[in-house]
């Protein structure tokens, strides 16, 4: 009987393995097509470094978002989150506030956005996807209404370090970002209580429920720091493009949410993995970056976002039809 | 004793569904709005508010049909703006294919459209809004394909569509809304596919058990939206008199608010075209009020966004509190 339980608990730990490792396979055979097929710009020192710098802000949102979406919710606002931040960030840098002070009141505004959309759907109960695609369109709605539409300047050391910094003279400040938020959610997910309440609540909230697991607190908190991580990521698109715009992370979260799809998170919940999700962002980064290159019209992009959403989120279903049939 | 207690009861049965409070809130607004703004009681005001039902009236008729049994569709709104600039392009100066034709074929392109949701959703089994959010993006990317061309509708057919007024005050759009609410109503409350989708809406495993072919009336609720919003589509253009690639674009957050707030539950199994029908009405006045009382344009989207998040909590709080009785 325990010998049985530990060949299946081996071959499922061997499964998962492997499939982010397929999944790190195929972006590495993608980056020497791309490099091949899209010499001499694509592997260039002048891609590659706004590649991995645009790259930051998605991969840190998702690092985040792949936690919400393991305990079975969803958010779509944090593109309008993004934009909103964006905003936030560069009218009050125009009215002459420190950054320092700038940096912190757009991380409160993200708390706040993150616990309205948590309290709507923990309090109220409201289906998370429509609850988040609400709030997508209010909070790019008060961007637009506080710039008026227009982009505004923003200049600032602090606000200018958080984008293009580099510690050492050499590392990106925004991949040491990266790396750090994607550390710490490897290590809550996988080697925390929280890490496993989380899943648990995923896999089956009712049993988590009733086995003393708080699940609205929860997944209220997990909606909070979402918030907080989208207006980290609206500050460091802030900071790469010097402007802030209401415009901006319009359309993030099909390539987010694809992504992490991507890389083996279930959408209802209880199944992911971080190593996953940063395989997924870096193969569709490479992906959209390759077809930029490739001078494709932006339209054509999105198109190929819709399409590659569909065919990711199809392909697991698939497979976890045919692994349900197996059993 | 029976037969009393039955008229009693379907008058109190209307009473229970949200259309008395829709019909408050809509005599609250008309006179917000007429009192705030003198230009709001007017009759060019009242005949552009009808007029501008039109493509959100007949996108709400198809979206109605897929959220009762269950579903989901964001993608109304690309879908309009194919079968609008598709056919748009088609009637250009040097293309010239005959009216009926053209028509046919924006119908065509959008129950595609419909077969092709419907068959993402129920063959390969993923969540509705995750994939019409994918064939959002999709068709929206295929619109630009013809973003140069800029075709103006010099038609005469198509140009009357959506503006032609029935006795100088009634417009016609809002009669294509009008026979389509009827029509649908008589569907869903008469045929089988109705009382099969309201089945399904309500309990789709139990639908599956009692036998109903669960995924073949599913794909057809999603072709049934599809196909009104190419009726929308040529809308848009007989409006607007040219083909944009953007048209349409957010119409399905106006659309699902209006469809929410008429009643129709979000997990399906409930909802009818009256409730839907005051929706309609209640949006687009405080639509055109907030042009007549100057809001700012910005503002306006968020009050819209504000609209649905209000509807959708009232709808998860009602149908929760009627879970706790049970």
């Amino acid at each position: 009987m325990a010998d049985i339980k530990t060949t299946t608990a081996a071959a499922g730990k061997k499964q998962r393995l492997n499939n982010t490792a397929i999944l790190f396979i195929i972006l590495i055979v993608l980056f020497c097509v791309f490099s091949y097929v899209g010499r001499p710009f694509f592997f260039s020192r002048l891609n590659l470094i706004p590649m991995l710098n645009n790259l930051s802000f998605i991969g840190i949102i998702a690092a985040v978002l792949t936690m919400v979406m393991v305990s079975g919710e969803i958010d779509f606002s944090i593109g309008g989150n993004v934009g909103l931040t964006a905003c936030l960030t560069a009218l009050l840098l125009s009215k002459g506030l420190p950054g320092w002070l700038v940096v912190i009141i757009a991380l409160a505004a993200g708390a706040v956005m993150g616990s309205f959309n948590g309290m709507l759907v923990t309090i109220v109960g409201v289906n998370s996807i429509i609850a988040t695609i609400g709030t997508m369109f209010i909070w790019r709605g008060i961007g637009y209404t506080l710039t008026n539409g227009e982009s505004i300047l923003a200049m600032n050391p602090v606000i200018d370090y958080i984008g293009r910094g580099f510690i050492f003279k050499v590392i990106p400040f925004p991949i040491v970002l990266l790396v750090v938020v994607f550390v710490i959610t490897y290590v809550v997910m996988s080697h925390s209580k929280w890490g496993r309440k989380i899943y648990a609540i995923g896999a089956n909230p009712l049993a988590s429920f009733l086995s003393g697991i708080n699940v609205k607190k929860v997944k209220f908190v997990s909606f909070l720091i979402c918030g907080m991580t989208a207006s980290l990521g609206g500050l460091i698109l802030t900071s790469l493009s010097a402007v802030g715009m209401p415009q901006h992370g319009q359309g993030l979260e099909l390539v987010i949410v694809s992504s992490i799809i991507l890389g083996g998170t279930a959408l209802g919940g209880g199944r992911g993995n971080i190593l996953g999700t940063l395989a997924g962002i870096l193969i569709l980064s490479v992906l959209y970056n390759f077809l930029t290159i490739m001078n494709i019209y932006y339209f054509y992009i999105q198109m190929v976002q819709g399409a590659v959403l569909i065919l990711v989120v199809s392909t697991y279903e698939i497979r976890q039809a045919r692994a349900r049939r197996r059993i | 004793m029976a037969k009393t207690t039955k008229s009693y009861s379907a008058f109190m049965n209307f009473l229970r569904t949200p259309t008395p409070t829709l019909i408050g809130i809509f005599i609250a607004v008309m006179l917000l709005f007429s009192l705030t703004s003198e230009n709001f009681l007017t009759i060019q005001n009242i005949k552009g508010i009808f007029n501008n039902f039109a493509v959100f009236g007949i996108l709400a008729a198809g979206v109605t049909v897929v959220m009762i049994g269950g579903g989901f569709d964001l993608a109304i709104g690309s879908t309009a703006g194919l079968a609008g600039i598709v056919s748009a392009v088609l009637l250009m100066k040097g293309i010239e294919l005959p009216t009926p034709l053209v028509i046919f074929i924006a119908i065509i392109i959008g129950s595609t459209v419909g077969l092709i949701n419907g068959l993402i959703i129920t063959k390969v089994g993923i969540n509705p809004i995750i994939t019409t959010l994918g064939t959002l993006a999709f068709f929206r990317g295929i619109c630009y394909f013809w973003a140069d061309l800029n075709p103006r509708i010099y038609n005469i057919f198509i140009q009357n569509l959506g503006r032609i007024y029935i006795g100088g005050v009634f417009p016609i759009t809002t009669l294509y809304i009008i026979v389509a609410f009827v029509i649908l109503t008589l569907i869903l409350k008469f045929s089988r596919f109705g009382r099969d989708l309201f089945t399904i809406g309500g309990n789709e495993p139990l639908a599956r058990l009692a036998g109903i072919p669960v995924d073949r009336i599913k794909i057809i609720s999603y072709v049934i939206s599809g196909f009104f919003a190419s009726i929308a589509g040529l809308l848009l253009i007989s409006q607007l008199g040219s083909g944009r690639p953007e048209y349409g674009t957010g119409a399905e957050l106006e659309v699902l608010t209006i469809v929410v707030l008429g009643g129709v539950a979000v997990g399906g199994g409930k909802g009818n075209y009256l409730g839907v029908f005051i929706a309609l009405a209640i949006i687009q006045t405080i639509s055109n009020g907030m042009v007549l009382i100057d809001v700012p344009v910005y503002l306006r989207m968020v009050v819209k966004g504000a609209l649905l998040v209000l509807v959708i909590a009232i709808d998860a709080l009602r149908n929760r509190k009627q879970l706790q009785l049970y």
